[in-house]
């Protein structure tokens, strides 16, 4: 048990920067890994060299988001242990484990491939090359896979018994397909792939916006629209489904993001009312004012009239999470999900009147405009999102088992302060770092001069000189 | 804490293996990427240190990834003495992570950096690459020493005995000797990956001679103080079985004579392949001799076992997807193994 409230508290900003500062990465390599893999294969497929030209300048601002997702993800798993000691002993059995199975599986897997993805070309064949790709998209997906299954766990820890201190796994396929992955896995890979279309139908507009090499991006921004109308609509969907999981397996993290104080009102009926906006009083205990619909809330959760939702104030005060960060974070990811749907149909729209043809495209200044603006709606999504996770979870770390406090490491506020400066500096430096090489990489624009690369059949040069002949040179030094 | 069955102690002996070979794998491969950097600190040419990124540009990653690989067998099969030692480890880790951090970007970002900034990324890398080896290896020194457990009854032990213990003598020490054996694998890789006429290949050949003779000065002293300060050491090392454990500096030492051989004939390769061999067995020597302890004096590796290893999931890993990482890790490698000249271009 941590005494201090204040070092507690700084624990949790510590991890809480660390994982905001790298979720940023991973949902763009994801999904972008995947439309690179799209865009290589309808090159190889149909020898179009638009493809080719398109896969190598994505892959350039791949690479730089690849590196700051490793440089920033390699402390996460150290962190565990460093910031949560006591959580990673009693979690281990299960949670260490669906993490090292991410490690041997998937981060590794990734990483082998990735470095014949980016330095292959030209030395390894073109189908070798499309595998390395296929399996940067496939492994980097599989990672997300266990990651959310142990974070899911966190949400809705089943199949274990919290017993002398240690969650002991009774049941493996109980607590590896617990209630909140099954949706919350796909609602996480989805927001990659809607994030990585976003990406690139916002750089690839700013291009046709700007009348360079418009023929070229006219494509990767009709087909990122396209694949979007399908995309958007569908995680809103998923999106409503995981609010539900929510709903019926945590209460109280319900409760808190939709800001539902009270399960039934003063007059004893069921309080049906959604809470657009609003601010809590003073004491906590309800808001001091706020805009609400009647009968939205329980049409949302129970898709019904009047159904009842359990409201804060049936859940033990010791036990309440924070309301006004989910709350508004909640609001903040709905209404970004739910913009990207009208962004997508207009360019739909826009296509099947064929005014986003490669002639027309540039003419539709507004429409650019807006798909420009709308690559930053996905991140502000993600961040939102799991903001409202964490944070309804809390005062668990494990929901309704164990405590953040008796979770996290014996740091003094001096040491969880160091961490957190620390992290701050270098972690910004990271970020700005990563915006300041994507943006050079955007201005310089794609490489269209250079030849397409060859076979990669080209003798790659000797490890040692044959012995009767020590001074030779190999016969071809490498480009890199 | 349930005791193990019979196989489970079995699967835990298997996985602390498992354990070994991974952190050794990433101290052999990320060693000599680290040296190179902690190197290329002292390469003036600005062309020669960007030549030194280029040469691990494809494998770097990779090779790193066995360290975060090594830390999922650690928290996965011994959460308990995962989450204590790296409480006991905060300082030197972040301090360590934070070098890797440095590091990784600055290798990544370089060739898009403009010209004015080159020397700046290139003192980071060096910077982060010398800091990431130094407190690596006081994180091992420090472990060699142990640290006290709270008993609070009902619950897993735990540490609780403040950020700065891991700071000692003994751990400055292995710190300082983690940079010089770092160094000498930087050199071994910096000699067989540039052509034989590169000025940088003869600036690390005429290094090799004065840091092979540090490191061997630093194995030895290592060894030395282990014998004074660890009662563990010492039980083994002048147990019964003593002469057994002689043969283990002769084998060292035939290893190094044969390192330096291939170092003379510039068989570059062969040199890298000895040196990792006298590694493993020095590595493998110092397991031996803290086995059972995972942390001397406070966790052995039964203690600190998952009670939910089984053999299955074991079977999963080491059956089917350790050897198919060794195979692409290999196939990777041998992708990017020629010789390069300084003049070669990041792409």
């Amino acid at each position: 048990m941590q005494d201090s409230p204040l070092a507690v508290l700084l624990s949790r900003l510590d991890f809480a920067w660390i994982t905001s500062m790298h979720i940023l990465y991973p949902p763009l390599t994801i999904g972008l890994a995947m439309l690179l893999f799209f865009a290589e294969w309808r090159w190889l497929r149909s020898q179009d060299e638009l493809w080719y030209r398109l896969t190598r300048f994505f892959e350039k601002l791949f690479i730089v988001n690849f590196a700051a997702g490793v440089a920033t993800g390699i402390t996460m798993e150290m962190a565990f242990g460093i910031l949560y000691g006591p959580f990673s002993q009693a979690a281990g059995p299960f949670f260490g484990q669906v993490l090292g199975y991410e490690t041997i599986t998937a981060f590794m897997y990734e990483a082998g491939f990735i470095g014949l993805m980016i330095f292959g070309w030209g030395k390894i064949s073109r189908k070798m090359h499309l595998f390395a790709t296929f399996n940067v998209a496939l492994s980097s997906s599989l990672s997300a896979m266990w990651i959310m299954d142990a974070n899911s766990w966190m949400q809705t820890p089943a199949g274990v018994v919290f017993k002398d201190g240690i969650f002991q796994v009774t049941d493996w396929a109980a607590a590896l397909l617990n209630p909140d992955v099954l949706l919350g896995f796909p609602h996480m890979l989805l927001a990659a792939l809607e994030l990585a279309l976003c990406f690139v139908a916002a750089i690839s507009a700013w291009f046709v916006l700007k009348q360079r090499h418009a023929a070229l991006f006219q494509r990767s921004l009709t087909h990122a629209i396209a694949a979007l109308v399908v995309v958007a609509p569908l995680q809103i969907y998923l999106g409503d489904g995981l609010g539900r999981v929510v709903a019926d397996d945590q209460p109280a993290a319900l409760a808190a993001m939709e800001g539902h104080y009270h399960t039934y009102n003063a007059d004893g009926s069921v309080d049906t009312s959604w809470q657009v906006i609003g601010w809590p009083n003073a004491k906590g205990d309800d808001f001091a004012w706020s805009i609400s619909i009647p009968h939205a809330l329980s049409l949302i959760e129970t898709h019904s009239w009047s159904g009842k939702v359990t409201g804060l104030d049936d859940i033990p005060a010791p036990n309440r999470p924070p309301v006004v960060v989910p709350f508004y974070a909640f609001r903040v990811m709905v209404a970004a999900g739910f913009a990207l749907v009208p962004l997508a149909f207009w360019g739909l729209i826009l296509m099947l009147r064929g005014r986003l043809s490669p002639g027309n495209a540039p003419a539709q200044r507004w429409f650019l405009r807006a798909v420009v603006a709308g690559g930053v709606l996905p991140y502000i999504g993600v961040w939102c999102g799991w903001w409202v996770r964490e944070v309804c979870r809390q005062p668990f770390v494990v929901y309704g088992l164990m405590r953040t406090d008796q979770g996290v490491s014996h740091m003094s506020v001096v040491a969880a302060l160091f961490w957190l400066v620390g992290y701050m500096a270098f972690e910004l430096t990271v970020w700005g770092s990563v915006w300041y090489f994507l943006a050079k990489i955007v201005r310089q624009g794609p490489d269209l001069a250079s030849p397409v690369v060859a076979e990669g059949n080209q003798p790659l040069g000797h490890l040692e000189p044959a012995p009767h002949d020590p001074a030779a040179l190999p016969s071809y030094v490498r480009p890199i | 804490m349930d005791t193990l069955t019979q196989i489970q102690t079995l699967v835990t002996f298997a996985w602390w293996l498992a354990l070994d070979l991974c952190v050794l794998l990433y101290v052999v491969l990320d060693g000599a990427d680290l040296g190179a950097g902690i190197f290329s600190l002292f390469v003036r040419e600005p062309h020669e240190r960007g030549a030194i990124m280029s040469a691990m540009a494809g494998t770097w990653d990779a090779n790193e990834t066995w360290l975060i690989v090594a830390g999922g067998v650690l928290f996965g099969t011994f959460p308990f003495v995962y989450g204590a030692t790296f409480s006991y480890l905060m300082l030197p880790l972040a301090l360590a992570l934070w070098g890797m951090i440095t590091r990784a970007v600055a290798l990544e970002f370089r060739h898009l950096a403009h010209q004015r900034w080159l020397r700046f990324t290139d003192l980071a890398f060096g910077l982060g690459s010398l800091t990431t080896t130094f407190f690596g290896g006081m994180a091992v020194g420090a472990v060699l020493q142990g640290y006290p457990l709270t008993t609070t009854p009902g619950q897993v032990p735990t540490y609780v005995g403040g950020a700065l213990r891991f700071i000692s003598p003994f751990s400055l020490w292995t710190g300082a000797a983690a940079v010089i054996a770092v160094l000498l694998a930087g050199l071994l890789f910096v000699r067989a990956r540039f052509e034989k006429a590169e000025p940088i290949r003869r600036q690390a050949a005429s290094w090799t001679n004065g840091v092979f003779y540090l490191a061997l000065v630093a194995v030895g002293v290592t060894l030395i103080v282990s014998a004074r300060l660890f009662p563990w050491a010492q039980l083994r090392w002048f147990g019964p079985h003593m002469w057994l454990w002689a043969l283990v500096p002769l084998a060292v030492l035939a290893v190094v004579v044969r390192m330096r051989a291939a170092m003379r004939a510039e068989r570059d390769l062969a040199a890298i392949l000895w040196f990792n061999a006298g590694v493993a067995l020095m590595a493998g020597a110092m397991l031996a001799t803290m086995y059972p302890w995972l942390v001397p004096g406070t966790w052995t590796i039964y203690t600190g076992a998952s009670p939910a290893v089984s053999l299955f999931t074991f079977t999963l890993a080491m059956g089917g997807f350790i050897p198919i990482m060794l195979m692409y890790n290999a196939y990777q490698i041998w992708v990017f193994r020629a010789r390069i000249s300084a003049l070669a271009a990041y792409h």
